[in-house]
C-alpha cells in the first residue's frame, strides 16, 4: 500500500502533462487559414471545366437540379452534382470551413446568415466577377452580400410580403382589399371579419412566441434598423417602436390568432375558416399549394393584395427570407463553380427557369422585369401575383445584418414573446432590449440622434447606405 | 538477441508482465482507442476551449479567464438555471410519486396483463420527440388545446369554479408547468421500470414476517417498503435532477425557449450560445462550469448518502 501515493504523484504529473502539451499544441496550430487567402478569388476561364458540388436544401436544391441539365449544355466540359443534405447542413459546412477540407464548391446560405459566414473569410472574394452585377439585385439584398466593399455572395432569391387572404371569407363579410390601404385599415377589416363572423374568423395567425416576423416586416416598411452602418445597436429607435405600436394594435384588437408560425393551427387555417389572412412573403404561395392539395373537401379560394402601409403613402414592401449561393474560399475549380453560379443567378434563363419550375422568386432584377412575371396564376383565381410581388422590390429597405444578427434577432424574440405574455407593457421595452444586446454582445448603442434618423428618406426612394 | 534477464525492480516486472500479456492488451485497446478519440480528446480540447474566444471557423484568441467572469453578470444564464431548478422542482416529485405507484399496482400479485401495461408506461420514452411535439402542441394550444377545450366544457358544467382557458405556452408561469407535465407524461414509465426493480428486489420474507406480527397493509408499506425504496428513490431522483440540466428536445419542441427565456433550461441554453452563436469558448466554459457543480453536487449527495446508511 505504501507505494501507492508516489505512483498517484506520477500519473497526475503525466495527466498534468498531457492537458499541457494539448494546450500547447492548440494554442500554436495555424487556424488563421492564410494559405486560402492565396487564391481567395475568381479567375474566370473562357471554357471551365471538371466537377461543381452544390450543398443546397428543399425545394431550393430541387430548382437547382432542374437547372443543371440546362447549364450542362452551355457549359459541356461542366458536371454539376447538386446534394441534398437536408438538416445540420449548417453543422456540416461549418465543420468543413475550419477544418479547410471537404466543404463543397458552391453552398446555399440563408441571407440572414451570409453576413456572419462572410466575416470568417473563409468565402470566396467574387469582387473582381460579380461587381458588374450589382446594379441589377435589390440593394437591400446585395449589401447583405459584402464585406468592406468587396462581394462575397450572390443573391438567389427575394421574399417580398404582400397579405394572402380567403376571397369568400372577404366577400361574405364584405370587405373589399382594394381599399385596405394601411394596417389600420387592416385591422378595421379584421374587427369586421371577427364580428360579423361571430368570433369564429380571426384576420390573421400572430401568436405571442412569432411575433419577429411580423416586427421586420414594419420595420422595413418605416426604415427601422436592428444595427446600425457602423454596427452599432440602434433598435431604440422612433421606427422600432412605431412598429411595436401596430402589433400591440393589432393584438388588443383581438382579431389575431395566438398560435406559433408552422404549427397545425397555422397549416390547418390554410383551408378552414378560422384564419382570413395571412400576411408573408411570396414564398407562402408554394406552402399554401402544397399544404391545401392533400386537404379533403371544398378548397378555400385565394388571393393576395398589397402589404399595408403603416402610414397612408407609405411603403407596401418588405422582405422576408431569401438565400445567396457563396464559393468557400477552398474550392479548387472556382472558375467552374462560378460559371455555374453565374449562370443560375445572374442570368435572366437561369433565374427564369427557376422561378418557372420551383417559384423560387427570382433577386435579378431584370428577370422581374420579363412578362414571364405578367402571367395569371389559376390557384390565385388568375391574378398577376407575380408582378404584384415584383413591384417596388427595390424600395425595399436595407436592414444592416452584421455578423451579430442571428444572436440580435434571437433577443429580440425573446423580449417580443415576452412582452406579449406580460400584458404588452411597450415603456422603456427597446431601452432595455438595446441594453441588453450591449450587454450579450459586447456592441455599443448608437446614439438617439443616430437612431432617430435612421431611415424613412420619402417613401419610394431606395434607402442607401450613409456616408461613413 | 540477448537471453532474457530477470526483472528486478517491480517496474521492470510490470513491463515484462504487460509484454507477455501483448495480445490482452491489444483486444481491450479498441476501447481505449475510441475513448481517447470520442472521450478524453474532446473532454481535454472543450477544457482549453474555455478559455478561447472562438467561432468555430476563424483563428482562436486566447482570452484566459474572461469566459469565466463573463458568466458572473450573465443574466441569461442565471435565469436558466432557476428554470432548470424550478422545472426540476414541479416535475421530480410527481413523477416519481406516480411513478412508485404505477410500480406498485404492477407489481401486485392479482394484475393481469402485465406485460402489456409495463410496455405500456414505457412506449413514450422510445416515442420520437417530432410526434411528440405535434401531438403536445394540439394538447396544449391556447385556442384549440384539448386541455383548454376541457376546460371551457368544465367550465360550462360548473360555472361556479370559474375555470378560464390557460395560456399553455405564451405564459412566463404556465410555459414552466407545460414543460413539466410532458416531461411527466415521457418519463415516468422509465422511472416505473426502476421503481419495479427496486421493488422486486424486497425480499418477500420481511412481508410475510410483518404479516404474521399483525401489521396491516399500510404499516408494511410505511415500514418496509418505504425504507427498502429509498435508495431507488434517490437513485430516480438524482438521474431526473440531472436529466434536467442537460433536458432537450423536450423543451426545444415545445416552447424553445419561451415564452421569453421563461423555459430555458441549461442544456437548451447551451446549445443556444454554441450551435446558433457559434461562441464555442464561452460554450465551453459553462459546460465545465456546470459539470463542475453538478459533479461536486452528486458527491456531496453520495456521501451523504452513505453516511446516512452508515448509521441505519
Amino acid at each position: 500500500m505504501n507505494n501507492r501515493k508516489p505512483n498517484g504523484l506520477v500519473s497526475g504529473l503525466i495527466i498534468g502533462c498531457v492537458i499541457a502539451s494539448v494546450f500547447w499544441l492548440l494554442r500554436t496550430s495555424p487556424h488563421s487559414g492564410a494559405a486560402e487567402s492565396q487564391t481567395n478569388f475568381v479567375v474566370p476561364a473562357a471554357h471551365p471545366e471538371g466537377k461543381v458540388t452544390v450543398w443546397s436544401w428543399n425545394i431550393a436544391a430541387k430548382s437547382l437540379q432542374h437547372l443543371a441539365p440546362q447549364f450542362e449544355r452551355t457549359q459541356p466540359a461542366v458536371k454539376v452534382d447538386v446534394d441534398m443534405t437536408g438538416a445540420r447542413m449548417q453543422t456540416r459546412l461549418m465543420l468543413s470551413l475550419a477544418a479547410g477540407v471537404g466543404a463543397p464548391d458552391v453552398s446555399q446560405f440563408e441571407l440572414t446568415d451570409a453576413p456572419r459566414y462572410i466575416a470568417t473569410g473563409k468565402l470566396t472574394d467574387l469582387t473582381s466577377v460579380a461587381e458588374r452585377y450589382r446594379s441589377r439585385f435589390p440593394a437591400s439584398l446585395w449589401d447583405n452580400c459584402t464585406r468592406n466593399g468587396r462581394v462575397y455572395a450572390i443573391p438567389w432569391d427575394i421574399g417580398p410580403c404582400g397579405v394572402f387572404y380567403k376571397r369568400d371569407l372577404f366577400q361574405r363579410y364584405g370587405i373589399d382589399p382594394a381599399k385596405i390601404e394601411t394596417w389600420d385599415d387592416y385591422i378595421a377589416a379584421g374587427k369586421t371579419i371577427f364580428q360579423r363572423s361571430g368570433g369564429r374568423t380571426k384576420m390573421l395567425p400572430l401568436g405571442s412566441n412569432s411575433l419577429r416576423p411580423m416586427f421586420e416586416m414594419l420595420i422595413q416598411q418605416n426604415g427601422g434598423q436592428v444595427f446600425d452602418d457602423q454596427g452599432r445597436i440602434a433598435i431604440n429607435s422612433p421606427q422600432a417602436r412605431q412598429a411595436l405600436a401596430v402589433i400591440q394594435k393589432m393584438r388588443a384588437a383581438g382579431i389575431c390568432s395566438d398560435i406559433a408560425l408552422w404549427s397545425q393551427e397555422f397549416l390547418a387555417g390554410l383551408n378552414d375558416e378560422s384564419i382570413a389572412t395571412y400576411p408573408i412573403a411570396v414564398w407562402f404561395a408554394g406552402t399554401i399549394k402544397d399544404t391545401v392539395k392533400d386537404f379533403a373537401g371544398k378548397k378555400a379560394d385565394w388571393g393576395v393584395f398589397r402589404l399595408p402601409a403603416i402610414t397612408p403613402g407609405g411603403l407596401h414592401v418588405a422582405n422576408l427570407g431569401g438565400s445567396v449561393l457563396v464559393i468557400p474560399a477552398q474550392c479548387r475549380n472556382k472558375a467552374a463553380a462560378w460559371a455555374f453560379v453565374e449562370y443560375a443567378l445572374c442570368t435572366n434563363a437561369g433565374q427564369l427557369e427557376q422561378y418557372k419550375s420551383m417559384s423560387l422568386f427570382p433577386a435579378y432584377l431584370p428577370a422581374l422585369e420579363t412578362p414571364v412575371l405578367d402571367e395569371p396564376d389559376p390557384f390565385f383565381g388568375g391574378q398577376k401575383t407575380g408582378r404584384l410581388f415584383a413591384t417596388d422590390v427595390t424600395k425595399i429597405s436595407r436592414l444592416n445584418r452584421t455578423p451579430a444578427w442571428g444572436e440580435a434577432i434571437r433577443y429580440l424574440d425573446q423580449e417580443l414573446s415576452r412582452w406579449a405574455a406580460g400584458g404588452m407593457q411597450s415603456d422603456g421595452f427597446f431601452e432595455n432590449l438595446a441594453l441588453k444586446m450591449h450587454r450579450r454582445l459586447d456592441l455599443p448603442i448608437a446614439p438617439p440622434a443616430v437612431a432617430a434618423n435612421l431611415a424613412p428618406q420619402s417613401p419610394g426612394e431606395p434607402i442607401r447606405r450613409r456616408p461613413q | 538477441m540477448s537471453a532474457p534477464v530477470l526483472p528486478r525492480t517491480p517496474r521492470q516486472r510490470l513491463r515484462s508482465e504487460m509484454w507477455r500479456h501483448r495480445h490482452f492488451y491489444l483486444f481491450i485497446s479498441p476501447f481505449f482507442l475510441l475513448f481517447a478519440v470520442f472521450g478524453l480528446y474532446p473532454l481535454l480540447f472543450s477544457l482549453y476551449l474555455s478559455f478561447v474566444k472562438w467561432d468555430g471557423m476563424t483563428a482562436m484568441q486566447w482570452v484566459g479567464w474572461a469566459n469565466f467572469l463573463s458568466m458572473l453578470d450573465d443574466e441569461i444564464l442565471r435565469r436558466a438555471v432557476e428554470n432548470t431548478l424550478l422545472i426540476g422542482m414541479l416535475y421530480v416529485p410527481p413523477m416519481l410519486i406516480l411513478a412508485f405507484l404505477f410500480a406498485q399496482a404492477l407489481n401486485a400479485q392479482w394484475l393481469k396483463l402485465r406485460a402489456l401495461y409495463r410496455a405500456a408506461f414505457f412506449l413514450p420514452c422510445v416515442t420520437p420527440m417530432a410526434v411528440i411535439a405535434v401531438v403536445f402542441g394540439l394538447i396544449f394550444s391556447a385556442e384549440k388545446g384539448v386541455l383548454n377545450f376541457v376546460l371551457l366544457q368544465l367550465n360550462r358544467a360548473l360555472p361556479f369554479l370559474h375555470l378560464q382557458p390557460i395560456p399553455w405556452l405564451t405564459n412566463e408561469s404556465w410555459s414552466k408547468v407545460a414543460v413539466a407535465i410532458l416531461v411527466i407524461w415521457r418519463w415516468t414509465g422509465y422511472n416505473m421500470i426502476l421503481m419495479l426493480a427496486g421493488l422486486q428486489g424486497i425480499p418477500a420474507d420481511y412481508y410475510e414476517a410483518a404479516m404474521v406480527d399483525g401489521a396491516n397493509g399500510f404499516q408494511r408499506m410505511r415500514h418496509i417498503t418505504l425504507p427498502l425504496m429509498r435508495p431507488t428513490f434517490r437513485f430516480c431522483g438524482l438521474l431526473s435532477l440531472l436529466g434536467t440540466i442537460y433536458m432537450f428536445d423536450e423543451i426545444f419542441v415545445l416552447t424553445s425557449g419561451g415564452p421569453g427565456t421563461s423555459s430555458t433550461n441549461v442544456g437548451l441554453y447551451l446549445f443556444n450560445i454554441s450551435f446558433n452563436d457559434f461562441r464555442f469558448g464561452y460554450a465551453s466554459c459553462v459546460g465545465y462550469t456546470i459539470a463542475t457543480f453538478v459533479f461536486i453536487g452528486t458527491l456531496i449527495l453520495q456521501r451523504r448518502n452513505r453516511r446516512e446508511e452508515g448509521s441505519v
